[in-house]
């Protein structure tokens, strides 16, 4: 590592971590107050280890978790990454079918 | 005498001729007036620009509905019967996405639109999370939009109203605050989040769903632990009511059963302020005073939100689908269904009831 030698700003930032990190570096995402942080279960169990208070049907839920990026990790977020994800497809119910998976290069 | 009472036969004529009318917004982005008398979408205006169209927020006489769309980053004003877009405001700023999570009202006058923003400065390597703000709107500037002040909130706002003057600001986050809309200040936080109550711990709550209008009463179920029984046992995590009136800002909280379902939210009954309706799979009317729940039945489907109508007879269930269902406030018996034109789903948008 001391033979490598930085030539740019970003290497030098990378050379030389911050003795004290600015405050604030790190923030929380603001999210609305929930049942849900995100890692909850949500499409497999309810919140109390059942099935009853999942949304009825299934699909009900579909745009209600995509539009408000709701679980990041679990669906696509028409918000900000797969803005075109659900483009023409308006009712849950008839064309989750034509909801394509989606990859990392989407 | 003949001109005074020329004026008071019109007013009369006026009243008699107002009904209440369902205002939704849909996928893609779209905007759907519903005469619920006669149970029809009277008009389906396209919103302009790109959507998906979530908070709705009308002022009393419901000429103008405001629409927070494209993505939650813009407010389009829609003049309800001619459908043209009337205001606009795109908050974002090159190098800045400025979004809100629902929580946007506009003055029972119609003058003033409050938002709570979540602004990010978007940089090349990275994206810093900026404090989070109220901008205020004349609607007035129209077209074109821009802020007339900017203050300081608190995070996780997902719910704002207005109180008994347009300067009173309610906003629901981890705790409840009143904001003087002219300075920003802070002037009372009542504590949810933050609440040391015997025996309970902290309440949780989603709701970004504003259905206050009728009643004047802001409010929402919550969730929340007691402390002082087995974690084991039925009555460990309790199924509560909170309500804040909007005029006298105050607010109550009851636990009303045992939590075993799931409820996104709720609605107080204009005529009996004791009586809240909530909803998800199943609507359940509660008893405020009693601080139970009184009946409860099955719905046929899952709705994100309910509303009432202003004789508090009628309840609307929408959200999530396409279908606006309709129950009689009584029993709670379904009594129609009303598709949202071309089966455009709701998703998490709001279901406002206006009288005009």
């Amino acid at each position: 590592m001391k033979r490598l030698i930085p030539l740019n700003e970003k290497a030098r930032h990378l050379a030389q971590p911050s003795a004290a990190p600015a405050a604030g570096e790190a923030t929380l995402m603001s999210n609305v107050v929930g049942c849900t942080t995100t890692f909850d279960p949500g499409w497999e169990l309810d919140a109390f280890g059942g099935l009853a208070s999942l949304c009825q049907p299934m699909e009900a839920d579909l745009y209600g978790c995509t539009d408000p990026c709701w679980w990041p990790a679990q669906l696509a977020d028409s918000m900000n990454t797969a803005p075109e994800w659900t483009d023409g497809k308006n009712s849950a119910l008839r064309d989750w079918r034509e909801l394509q998976t989606l990859f990392p290069e989407d | 005498m003949k001109y005074w009472l020329g004026i008071l036969l019109a007013c009369c004529a006026l009243s008699a001729a107002a009904k209440d009318f369902l205002v939704v917004v849909s996928r893609p982005n779209l905007l759907h007036v519903i005469d619920l008398a006669a149970r029809t979408t009277v008009h389906s205006f396209v919103i302009p620009g790109d959507g998906l169209p979530s908070a709705v927020t009308l002022p009393k006489d419901g000429k103008v509905a405001y629409v927070l769309t494209n993505r939650n980053e813009s407010i389009s004003g829609i003049d309800l019967d001619s459908g043209k877009e009337v205001f606009r405001a795109d908050m974002s700023l090159p190098g800045e996405r400025v979004k809100s999570m629902m929580a946007m009202v506009v003055s029972d006058d119609g003058k003033l639109l409050y938002v709570h923003q979540l602004p990010t400065r978007m940089t090349k390597n990275e994206y810093e999370v900026m404090p989070t703000r109220i901008a205020v709107y004349n609607t007035a500037d129209g077209v074109g939009a821009k802020p007339v002040r900017v203050f300081p909130a608190p995070r996780r706002i997902g719910l704002l109203a207005v109180g008994a003057s347009s300067d009173r600001l309610i906003a629901l986050g981890w705790d409840m605050y009143v904001i003087d809309g002219a300075s920003g200040r802070i002037d009372k936080t009542f504590p949810l989040r933050n609440w040391k109550r015997d025996g309970m711990g902290e309440p949780d709550i989603l709701d970004f769903w504003p259905q206050y209008e009728q009643a004047r009463m802001l409010s929402t179920p919550y969730y929340a632990p007691r402390t002082n029984v087995d974690p084991t046992s039925p009555e460990a995590l309790q199924l509560g009511m909170l309500t804040f009136d909007l005029d006298s800002e105050t607010m109550q909280v009851v636990e009303v059963a045992n939590a075993d379902t799931a409820i996104f939210s709720s609605v107080v009954n204009p005529v009996n302020k004791n009586e809240a309706f909530a909803v998800m799979n199943q609507i359940s009317r509660i008893d405020l005073a009693a601080k139970k729940v009184v009946q409860q039945v099955k719905a046929d489907r899952t709705h994100y939100a309910i509303n009432i109508s202003s004789d508090g007879k009628e309840l609307y269930l929408g959200g999530a689908t396409d279908i606006v269902s309709v129950y009689d406030a009584a029993t709670l018996q379904k009594t129609a269904e009303i598709t949202i034109p071309g089966h455009r789903d709701q998703s998490t948008s709001s279901l406002r009831v206006v009288r005009r």
